[in-house]
């Protein structure tokens, strides 16, 4: 660098005298061009009076001052002008201009390029709905961001609730609370208060979640920030964003390689004074030796290593916000899972039936593709068309090329489900409705907890009325006196309804929702055709009536969650599922999924099979544990702690947002690496405060999509384990890429050390490291990336984020001093060879180093007493660097090679599996060539046209890194835990 | 060198864990194993780089470097040196050109007479220019070979031999140059073909086994402040029999002709640029190397 300069600023000062000889000659030629049109000049030969009359003067009295001016006006000045030299913001422009300078230019574009980026991406549009609002006893329309406290609104099935608000009346009114509890059954609105927390009572209607049917009249108790998910929000984004592991391992090494710079700088600053150069000279050592050792390509690789990894991970349906969460994934040791939407599939399926005395299991997969029970008995047949019949939900029309579970439905979530199982099992509810008239029907309510209708039979002949009721199971068989066995009424006697009980507990234990079914025809004589039946006054029968059976409904887990589950269990990593559904429900889908094994019993249980009291149950006992949000508002953090050490599996129920976040700050405090997945905002705060948040595409609000690092397009669980893979992947691969990166580092350090303590002519320059660092390397090392896994990752344990570095002492001190080390001497011989077949032995190169570069030396004598020009010795320092150049890339190429693994031998990885990294080194092959044999390279990066045998020279060397490094994993595969492999492995 | 040592315990128990008998994070058993490595590892490396070294050194012939593209065509360089491209000095002062004087002196040493008395080493090559001197092949068993003398009377006014000016006429302000053609082992000089490629002030001096060289204003506008420039040596140029150079080791004692240039009339108080080239058929220039077949030096001659 030091000389380097001031040979630059020498060639400049050659350029810039050959540029202005180039301007002088075209000047010259200009005036030649004028002299001769001047030739043409006659005033010489004309006379006097005709000289007068040309130039309107007089001879005796000259000009008029007013011609004069006039002339001067159109003449100029009698002056000669100034020849114009090379303007000083041309020379600036120049000097921004070089080939170093552009780059340097070049990098910064991209900064701003990326900059820009990430800043369009950072925005998100904000919402502007509309609100029925009463004021002045008028219902206006207007924007809800006017609303005001005191505002009295009303809102109807389909509006967003545009604040929080007290409900004071209130009709069959539903709001769907999914986005800020997580519970997936709408929740009906009534003005009176049930209970004392804000979040569980009815006569309060949250902000931004959606009316589904019916009206409610409320005033606004709160509006924007000072809403209940006003508030989670501000608690999100109050929530520090915690640095991702990627971003500790980085600085962390980023810190040791800043030491290292200043210390090997500082060092040779120190033996470069005390050898005796200037202080200047030593100052100017010690920058160059800090550039080369900082591995500049370094970032730029890394971060296209992990944005290679996002793509791949959007094609699987993870889209990645934040890069580095892409490695974070990798290291996750649990996963907090929201349950609705995530966990299961966010809609009601018919999951079990009860008739005939036996339970069936509904196929509850998402595609049907699971067992169905058996559909003969004639019980069925009269469930089915009771279930059918008394429901009031209806498909949305033109639906019919959609499969039945994915068409959409209008209705509450229980009659949705009830209309797709009858959709399926019988087939066309909707003109199977046709065929069954209805006369009447009484809509659910709070009261009586039942729904009927009356309809027509199919058969015309047949007068009678058919009455269909369903509704709670109690209270359904309060109203029946005999049930249909295989087709048969039977007196419902003791037996049956012990049978019934039995069935609706267990049901009632798997999380399901039960409703029982009930009909009867009625007498034709009482109820003729065209009997007035009011819904109202119910002047019918409502009791005495056949019970046909129960029908539970669940949530029910998505098919691919179970498998996936497993394999986070196998990859080491622990799911705990955090919901805000009942702890029955949360209990019921985990032991589905697998979050709590098979033949795992919580305390509870534990209590309840050996007949104790809880109290005295060893809670070490339990691998599971299911907390409540009630319990959990009463554990001290070192309890939450103790309870997550003790019990690996874990189930946390009805969850408020804080209580979220509280979770997942005591697994960080446990050392885990903490992923959250979530949909609503009420886990947008948890999200924030993950080391990785997973947001749900579908199902996601806004506010959990803002605060999460990466959102699942699908929704899908299992789509999380891909994430696992692709970033434990890229965590060993960014290992390689690194190692590969660091390594080349010391062949370009060494150059300096020994030309500043040996005294040889500079063996590599500037620009060159910069060459390698910036351009013929960073392909391969980005290649790195798409390297296939060496094990099966997804069987080891997530990484220790304290005890396993990105880089650690082994990789630095292998990549430096070993390898680095023989590249090194790689470049060396190259360098010593193109010197001696010059003319310089290596021995006279000792010590030249003043010679050398004295610019004013033009017959330096070599060994072979021939006379060398400065600029043809610095020619041949040209020539010395791009063999050092090519000496690293041959090398570099061997390098590349080994990195491919890190244990296994090449061998077993496949030589050219990688594609990528085969066309990289060609790629770099390429390049190099380019550099070398380019016209005008000597003079613009320092690059001389080599002769081809000093390509050959390093590969020697290549051969030796190979050979080494396969010795190197054949001692560490053979013996595990040796010195060998504590000190060479990686 | 270690990566870890941020870890527990900070800075002080990773310098020395005297609880572990660690330094620097290593027992000395395996400070003493890792050091063991290094010395056999960088052992047999520096073995395979000097045992390179060898191999490379013996493919070397002795005579005659593997490659000589980058050295020629030859460098013209001159003494005394200038510095920042400049020779300026006053006449009056001796002090300003002493450092000039002294240096030619220094150089021409080589020249005396008494050194080249030795008829093993030297021979007579004529007094007038001849041509090329085959000695035979480089790598025959002839071994060492004779050269030319070279007498430095035939530099003239600037040889600064007794009699003559010791001060090189730089107290004059009529300075001289010693003007040389860079040696280039089997390098034979061909002078130029025919005179057009030489300026017409330098016509009378292309002539048969003669480099001629000759030296002119660099700017159009000193043209007339140069003054006269005179040529003194063998042909006032670089005469063929000198060559071929046969190296330092079957040469040792060669000596390449020397072109005195006098400026015997150069303008005071100004700066001039001048510019000297050798003609020849396989002399090249370079706009990159101010020194290949030419040289470039601006006078400053102050006379106050």
């Amino acid at each position: 660098m030091s000389k380097g300069d001031s040979y630059d600023m020498f060639e400049m000062n050659g350029e810039v005298d050959v540029k202005m000889k180039k301007k002088k000659k075209i000047k010259k030629k200009d005036r030649l061009e004028g002299m001769k049109k001047e030739m043409d000049i006659d005033d010489h030969e004309i006379t006097i009076e005709e000289l007068e009359m040309r130039y309107t003067t007089s001879v005796t009295k000259g000009l008029t001052s007013s011609k004069a001016a006039e002339v001067l006006e159109r003449d100029g000045p009698n002056e000669l002008l100034p020849p114009k030299g090379t303007p000083e913001y041309v020379k600036f422009a120049r000097q921004l201009a070089g080939g170093l300078q552009c780059l340097m230019w070049v990098a910064a574009v991209i900064c701003f390029i990326a900059f820009g980026i990430e800043f369009s991406r950072g925005t998100l549009g904000c919402f502007d709905d509309q609100a029925l609002v009463i004021r002045d006893g008028q219902k206006n329309q207007i924007n809800a961001m006017d609303l005001v406290v005191g505002d009295l609104v009303e809102i109807k099935g389909g509006d967003r609730v545009p604040a929080d608000i007290r409900i004071i009346f209130a009709q069959g009114c539903k709001v769907d609370n999914s986005s800020l509890t997580g519970e997936s059954e709408p929740q009906s609105k009534t003005p009176e208060c049930t209970h004392e927390n804000p979040l569980e009572t009815k006569n309060i209607a949250f902000f931004s979640t959606t009316c589904l049917e019916g009206v409610a009249t409320g005033t606004v108790i709160n509006t924007g920030d000072r809403t209940i998910i006003g508030r989670i929000a501000s608690l999100a984004s109050g929530v520090g964003n915690e640095k991702t592991p990627i971003a500790i391992e980085i600085e962390h090494f980023v810190d040791i390689i800043a030491g290292l710079a200043i210390f090997f700088g500082f060092t040779f600053f120190v033996v470069a004074m005390f050898i005796g150069y200037a202080f200047l000279e030593a100052m100017i050592f010690f920058m160059a030796i800090v550039v080369a050792y900082v591995p500049e390509g370094l970032l730029a690789t890394v971060t296209v290593c992990l944005s290679l990894t996002a793509k791949r991970l959007a094609r699987k349906n993870c889209v990645v916000k934040n890069l580095e969460a892409v490695e974070t994934l990798g290291s996750t040791s649990v996963i907090c899972s929201d349950k609705t939407g995530t966990l299961t599939q966010n809609r009601m399926t018919v999951a079990h039936l009860w008739f005939d005395n036996v339970i069936h299991a509904a196929d509850t997969t998402e595609d049907q593709s699971g067992q169905s029970f058996d559909q003969s008995s004639e019980t069925w047949r009269s469930l089915a068309r009771v279930a059918g019949l008394c429901n009031r939900a209806i498909f949305k029309p033109n639906q019919e090329s959609l499969p039945i579970p994915r068409r959409i439905v209008v209705g509450d979530a229980s009659e949705t489900a009830l209309l797709k199982f009858t959709e399926l099992a019988i087939g066309n509810m909707m003109e199977y409705r046709e065929r069954f008239k209805k006369v009447v029907e009484v809509p659910f309510n709070s009261t009586n907890k039942f729904q009927l209708s009356v309809h027509e039979l199919e058969d015309p002949m047949d007068l009678r009325y058919l009455l269909v009721m369903k509704g709670a199971p109690e209270r359904i068989l309060e109203r029946c006196s005999t049930i249909l066995i295989k087709g048969q009424e039977m007196p419902l006697e003791e037996q049956w309804k012990e049978a019934f009980q039995t069935s609706y507990m267990d049901l009632g234990s798997l999380g399901e929702r039960v409703l029982g079914f009930c009909y009867i025809y009625l007498n034709e004589n009482e109820f003729p055709r065209g009997y007035k039946f009011d819904s109202d006054e119910m002047n019918f029968t409502t009791s005495g009536l056949c019970f046909a059976g129960l029908i539970s409904m669940i949530d029910p887990p998505r098919a691919t969650v179970p498998d996936a589950v497993m394999k986070c269990r196998t990859a080491g990593i622990r799911v705990v599922m955090v919901t805000g559904d009942h702890p029955i429900t949360a209990r019921a889908i985990a032991a589905n999924v697998g979050i709590i094994t098979e033949g795992s019993e919580t305390v509870e249980d534990i209590a309840t099979r050996k007949r104790i009291p809880v109290e005295q149950v060893n809670r070490r006992d339990a691998r599971a544990c299911v907390i409540s949000g009630g319990q959990l508002k009463d554990m001290s953090s070192e309890e939450l702690d103790e309870a997550l050490r003790s019990h690996p599996e874990m189930v946390f129920a009805r969850t408020s947002p804080q209580q979220k976040l509280i979770i997942v700050e005591s697994c960080q405090r446990l050392g885990s690496i903490v992923a959250v997945t979530g949909d609503g905002v009420n886990d947008s705060p948890a999200l924030k405060k993950a080391d990785i948040g997973i947001a749900m595409g579908i199902a996601g609000s806004d506010a959990a999509k803002n605060a999460a690092d990466m959102i699942l397009l699908d929704d899908n669980f299992a789509s999380i384990v891909t994430g696992v893979e692709q970033g434990r992947l890229i965590f060993d691969n960014l290992k390689k890429s690194i190692a590969y990166t660091l390594t080349k580092n010391i062949p370009e350090l060494t150059p300096y050390l020994i030309y500043i303590t040996v005294s040889v002519p500079l063996p590599l320059g500037c620009i060159t490291i910069l060459m390698i660092e910036l351009a013929t390397d960073i392909f391969p090392s980005v290649s790195l990336a798409y390297e296939k896994a060496e094990s099966d990752i997804m069987h080891l344990k997530p990484r220790n984020p304290r005890k396993d570095r990105l880089v650690n002492e082994s990789l630095a001190a292998y990549s430096y001093f070993q390898i680095g080390a023989i590249q090194s001497f790689a470049g060396f011989t190259d360098y010593f060879t193109a010197m001696a077949q010059e003319g310089w032995y290596p021995l006279l190169c000792v010590g030249l180093r003043s010679h050398w570069e004295n610019v004013h030396l033009q017959d330096l004598q070599d060994s072979y007493g021939q006379e060398w020009t400065y600029a043809q010795r610095l020619y041949q320092q040209y020539t010395c660097y791009t063999v050092f150049f090519i000496s690293i890339e041959i090398c570099q190429i061997a390098d590349v090679l080994i990195r491919k693994t890190r244990r296994l031998s090449i061998f077993q990885q496949g030589f050219f599996r990688n594609k990528v990294l085969v066309s990289a080194i060609v790629f770099q092959l390429l390049l190099g060539n380019l550099l070398c044999y380019c016209p005008g390279m000597p003079n613009i990066f320092n690059f001389m046209p080599i002769r081809g045998q000093w390509w050959f020279v390093p590969i020697p060397y290549g051969i030796l890194i190979f050979v080494y490094d396969e010795i190197r994993k054949l001692g560490v595969r053979r013996h595990p835990g040796s010195w060998w492999d504590q000190e060479l492995y990686y | 060198m270690s990566a870890n040592k941020d870890g527990d315990g900070g800075w002080k128990s990773f310098l020395w864990n005297s609880e572990r008998k660690e330094f620097l994070g290593r027992t000395g058993g395996s400070w003493f194993k890792i050091l063991l490595f290094y010395l056999i590892f960088y052992g047999c490396l520096a073995g395979i780089f000097i045992g390179t070294i060898q191999a490379l050194l013996l493919t070397l012939s002795n005579y005659k470097p593997t490659y000589q593209d980058r050295v020629a065509p030859p460098g013209l360089s001159h003494t005394p040196r200038s510095e920042k491209f400049e020779i300026s000095y006053n006449v009056n002062d001796v002090e300003t050109y002493l450092k000039y004087t002294k240096s030619i002196k220094e150089f021409l040493e080589m020249y005396d007479d008494e050194r080249q008395t030795d008829q093993m080493k030297y021979e007579d090559c004529g007094e007038l220019p001849g041509s090329y001197i085959d000695r035979g092949e480089l790598e025959s068993d002839v071994g060492a070979r004779k050269a030319c003398r070279f007498k430095r009377t035939w530099l003239g006014p600037c040889a600064g031999l007794g009699g003559h000016d010791e001060n090189f006429g730089f107290k004059d302000g009529k300075p001289c140059l010693i003007a040389k053609l860079n040696r280039i082992i089997n390098f034979r000089p061909r002078p130029p073909t025919n005179n057009a490629s030489v300026p017409e002030a330098g016509h009378i001096r292309v002539q048969a086994n003669v480099m001629p060289i000759h030296c002119q204003n660099k700017r159009e506008e000193d043209a007339s402040k140069i003054g006269e420039i005179k040529y003194y040596g063998m042909g006032m140029g670089f005469p063929l029999q000198y060559y071929p150079y046969y190296g330092k080791l079957l040469q040792p004692q060669y000596l390449q002709p020397l072109v005195a240039i006098q400026f015997t009339n150069l303008s005071f108080n100004e700066e001039l640029r001048l510019e000297c080239k050798v003609y020849g058929a396989n002399i090249d220039y370079s706009e990159k190397d101010r020194y290949q077949g030419r040289f470039d030096v601006k006078f400053t001659i102050a006379n106050s």
